[in-house]
């Protein structure tokens, strides 16, 4: 066999069984030195305890090590990420295709701000004109929303876009009507009613952000393997300016193509879906990727919520590739502003996440497929597993502290001295924090190899000291993050709600009593243990300082990470630099241009009422929203009730109508026109002076 | 039921005083007209005066039929009526509302230069093609793909129930329970 045969075959076969031997044997050698350590005369239900959850732990950890290490060889190896974006020579050069086919960027959008959905769609739309390859993608923006004020101003942006492009760029808006099934059901709505139209879909999320170079590649690479289901660019996030953002902005930008080479490396062809930032041919995501409903209540039954992981083990049960593409730059994302903001998405995503747990070992999948379904378990699980094994931790040292050392028994004349088994659990120690923190310093160690890429994240000396800031503050971070995602997991599994309002993507920051209501609770816990530990088991206590510090510092933690001031005064002094900020890319240049541009849709003369009232009073805006709805028959009941809630909106104001009656309003052409009419006809209408030309 | 309270019965008990009776009535309905063609794009002097007489003649030939409680209502209902009546006509429509609501928005939000001139029948240019070029596309036409859900066969989804209903029919126990539910 030639050399190049075999190196396809090592390419081929060896990845995943060193991978896996990797994570098992540094699990195991972790688990024998705590073993060795805890086992003082047999092994306790406490201490058997601790070896299972040591076990589960050790395995997350090392997996992740492994993954960021095989990465850092990858990447040292072959330096792929110096080219990140495809070059645009190579899309001039490609062949044109066969048949000519049509691409769809579709972003499924959920009451999210609508300025910014069409300020991103439009910069994408740019960066492709540009570089010359507009034709053949059209833009789909999936509404879901169902707050009337937003709806309205989707449908404004919508209509001030395609009077400016005109046939130019193909811009779709649909809102639908029932929000069935959530974003999956978006998608599958989009796919049953257009997916023939298009061979390929690019899936955006609302505050996604891909290059036009990016974009193109993503097809070309499509086009190039007729298996290939879905290509996964994995998004950096951007744009953010609070303290924290810009730290997790840092870290996903310096550490992130670590663990995505590493990934790409076992993953191989059965990789996952992230979600948005990813090309899908749309043939077989309709044949195989339609989601029923599980069996049984929530939060284990009903819709599946995190779908995406499910559409890419489908895909790979039917057959079909699915990767990721680590070599792909361009591709972006914004992250939630505060640590409380940050807290809240988690709360949304824990639930689908631990949904998972069900399709593990449903019939069918492929064994990765079932890893990824561990893994995403395991990304919220994993809080409340080490929060029971910092707590079986402390009992355990507590009841180790009551046994008095006996030194002289039986016939001995000298001493015999308990065994010692400090080496052992200093080992546990330091394996467990070098699994921790050396990808951080295997990605630093990357920059020193690249002198160019250490310059984009400001210096390898300003690049050091934000590695030892993030390193400082996300230890003390993590005990925080930890009693929330323990809060949410059982929440969950009790079935009772947190009740939390949506989240905030903009940048804004967190007030005080707000860090007080969102932390508090952790803060006395951190009291409350600090002084049982102090009082009960003092040596365990100064071990334990670290995750004290963390839940008793939280809210100032909390309240200034979220300055956007200590942020920017971060970036000014060259900390926390990522790429991004320091060679902007064109597309995050043109988006911050359409957002300096905007401008009001519409004149809104009175703020006492709500938006869509007030684009209703507007003749045009009416006839626009009027011209999107569906004709529908209507009847005699359906009138009376429409009518009824345009005299109830009259008299009693529209707050006296709930979300749903204000959308049942706007959704049917007869309450529309009643509305309007009304609206117009109420005799204390205020109206401006009239101006009448010749 | 208490004094406070009201019955919506009540509304049709209280008197409703004729809202088209004196000219203060109908120069205030003249006044609303007159701002709604304005909120409509219509600005100039003798298309307003044109239309708004046509509105008012359409008003009062309702209040011929019954008195008007709420004038202000119906000069709205009847502009808006008007004006779907021109579109209509200049389209040749039949029967076909979302392109009627199309058309409606294509004028309204500014598509369609000199239409107000064409609706007060001060132009002669048939706007036809000018209209039907403006027609809004929010979606394309439906190229629709099957996708049904795909089966998920969950493990021990209801194992013990399974393994029950297992022995109970190596036992022929659910048969016999199934013919005793027959017999009812």
């Amino acid at each position: 066999m030639s050399r190049h045969g075999l190196s396809a075959l090592a390419a081929r076969y060896v990845p995943r069984p060193l991978y896996f031997t990797l994570v098992m044997v540094t699990t195991m050698f972790c688990l024998s030195l705590l073993s060795a350590a805890i086992q003082d005369g047999g092994v306790s239900a406490l201490e058997l305890t601790l070896l299972i959850l040591y076990t589960i732990l050790m395995l997350w950890i090392s997996a992740s090590f492994w993954t960021a290490a095989i990465g850092f060889l990858v990447l040292a190896s072959a330096p792929l990420w110096r080219s990140q974006v495809a070059p645009v020579a190579s899309v001039a050069e490609s062949a044109p295709p066969a048949e000519p086919f049509k691409t769809a960027l579709v972003m499924p959008v959920y009451n999210e701000d609508p300025e910014r959905v069409f300020a991103g769609l439009r910069a994408m739309a740019d960066a492709l004109a540009q570089i010359g390859q507009l034709d053949g993608f059209e833009f789909f923006v999936l509404s879901d929303t169902r707050e009337p004020d937003i709806w309205i101003q989707e449908e404004l942006h919508w209509q001030r876009w395609s009077a400016e492009l005109g046939q130019q760029i193909p811009l779709f808006y649909r809102n639908r009507v029932e929000n069935t099934a959530r974003k999956s059901g978006n998608l599958a709505d989009f796919c049953r009613e257009w997916g023939g139209r298009y061979r390929y879909m690019i899936v955006l999320d609302a505050d996604s952000l891909m290059s036009g170079e990016t974009l193109v590649e993503m097809v070309r690479r499509m086009e190039a393997d007729a298996r290939l289901a879905l290509l996964q660019v994995p998004p950096v996030p951007v744009n953010r300016a609070s303290f924290f953002a810009r730290m997790l902005q840092f870290a996903g930008s310096l550490y992130g193509r670590l663990f995505v080479a590493g990934l790409a490396f076992w993953q191989q062809n059965t990789a996952n879906f992230w979600g948005h930032n990813a090309i899908i041919r749309v043939r077989p995501f309709a044949d195989h990727c339609g989601l029923p409903k599980l069996p049984g209540r929530e939060p284990f039954g009903g819709d599946i919520l995190s779908h995406d992981f499910v559409e890419a083990a489908l895909l790979a049960r039917a057959g079909w590739k699915v990767q990721l593409a680590p070599d792909l730059g361009g591709s972006y994302e914004e992250i939630p502003p505060t640590l409380i903001d940050y807290a809240k998405r988690d709360r949304r995503w824990c639930q689908g996440n631990l949904q998972h747990a069900r399709l593990m070992m449903a019939h069918g999948f492929k064994p990765l497929s079932r890893l990824h379904f561990a893994m995403g378990v395991m990304s919220y699980a994993a809080s409340p597993l080490w929060l029971l094994f910092l707590i079986a931790t402390g009992v355990e040292a507590y009841f180790n502290s009551l046994h008095q050392p006996v030194y002289f028994f039986g016939y001995n004349v000298v001493p015999i001295w308990p065994e010692s088994y400090v080496i052992e659990m200093t080992t546990v120690l330091w394996v467990t924090l070098t699994l921790l923190f050396l990808p951080k310093l295997l990605a630093l160690l990357l920059l020193a190899l690249d002198r160019d890429e250490a310059r984009r994240f400001g210096g390898l000396l300003h690049a050091s000291l934000s590695v030892l800031l993030e390193s400082l503050l996300s230890v003390l971070l993590a005990p925080v993050l930890m009693l929330f995602q323990s809060k949410f997991v059982a929440a969950i599994l009790l079935r009772t709600s947190v009740g939390w309002p949506s989240q905030q993507r903009g940048d804004h920051q967190t007030g005080f009593w707000e860090a007080v209501g969102a932390h508090g609770f952790q803060t006395l816990i951190g009291v409350g243990v600090g002084y049982v530990a102090y009082e009960q088991v003092p040596d365990f206590f100064w071990w334990f300082t670290p995750v004290l510090a963390g839940l008793l510092l939280a809210i100032p933690v909390s309240i200034l990470t979220s300055r956007t001031g200590l942020g920017l005064g971060a970036k000014r002094i060259g900390l926390f630099l990522t790429p991004a900020e320091t060679e902007e890319p064109p597309v995050l240049r043109q988006l911050e241009g359409r957002l300096a541009a905007a401008e009001p849709l519409m004149a809104t003369p009175s703020s006492t009422h709500a938006f869509w009232t007030q684009a209703m009073l507007n003749p045009g805006v009416y006839a626009l929203h009027d011209a999107l709805l569906h004709d529908e028959p209507q009847t005699r009941r359906r009138r009376h009730i429409l009518e009824g809630l345009a005299l109830q909106l009259q008299d009693e104001g529209e707050r006296s109508l709930s979300l749903r009656e204000q959308r049942a309003l706007l959704s049917y052409r007869e309450g529309l026109h009643l509305l309007h009419t009304r609206l117009w006809a109420n005799p204390t209408l205020a109206l401006p002076p009239l101006r009448v030309s010749e | 039921m208490g004094s406070g309270i009201t019955h919506p019965l009540d509304t049709l008990d209280a008197p409703v005083p004729p809202a088209w009776s004196t000219p203060e009535d109908q120069a205030a309905v003249e006044q609303r007209v007159r701002h709604y063609l304005h909120a409509l794009g219509v600005v100039a002097g003798p298309e307003v005066e044109i239309l708004v007489q046509q509105v008012l003649k359409r008003v009062e030939l309702q209040a011929t039929v019954a008195q008007l409680g709420e004038p202000l209502e119906i000069a709205i209902e009847e502009t808006h009526r008007l004006l779907d009546r021109w579109l209509i006509a200049e389209l040749g429509l039949e029967a076909e509302p979302d392109r009627l609501a199309a058309a409606r928005a294509a004028v309204l939000g500014g598509h369609v230069p000199g239409w107000t001139q064409r609706w007060a029948g001060l132009s002669e240019t048939p706007l036809t093609e000018v209209l039907q070029a403006a027609r809004f596309q929010a979606v394309p036409e439906r190229a629709p793909l099957t996708m049904e859900a795909s089966a998920i066969d969950l493990c021990c989804h209801r194992l013990a129930r399974r393994v029950l209903h297992g022995l109970g029919r190596l036992f022929g126990f659910s048969t016999v329970q199934q013919a005793a539910k027959g017999s009812h």
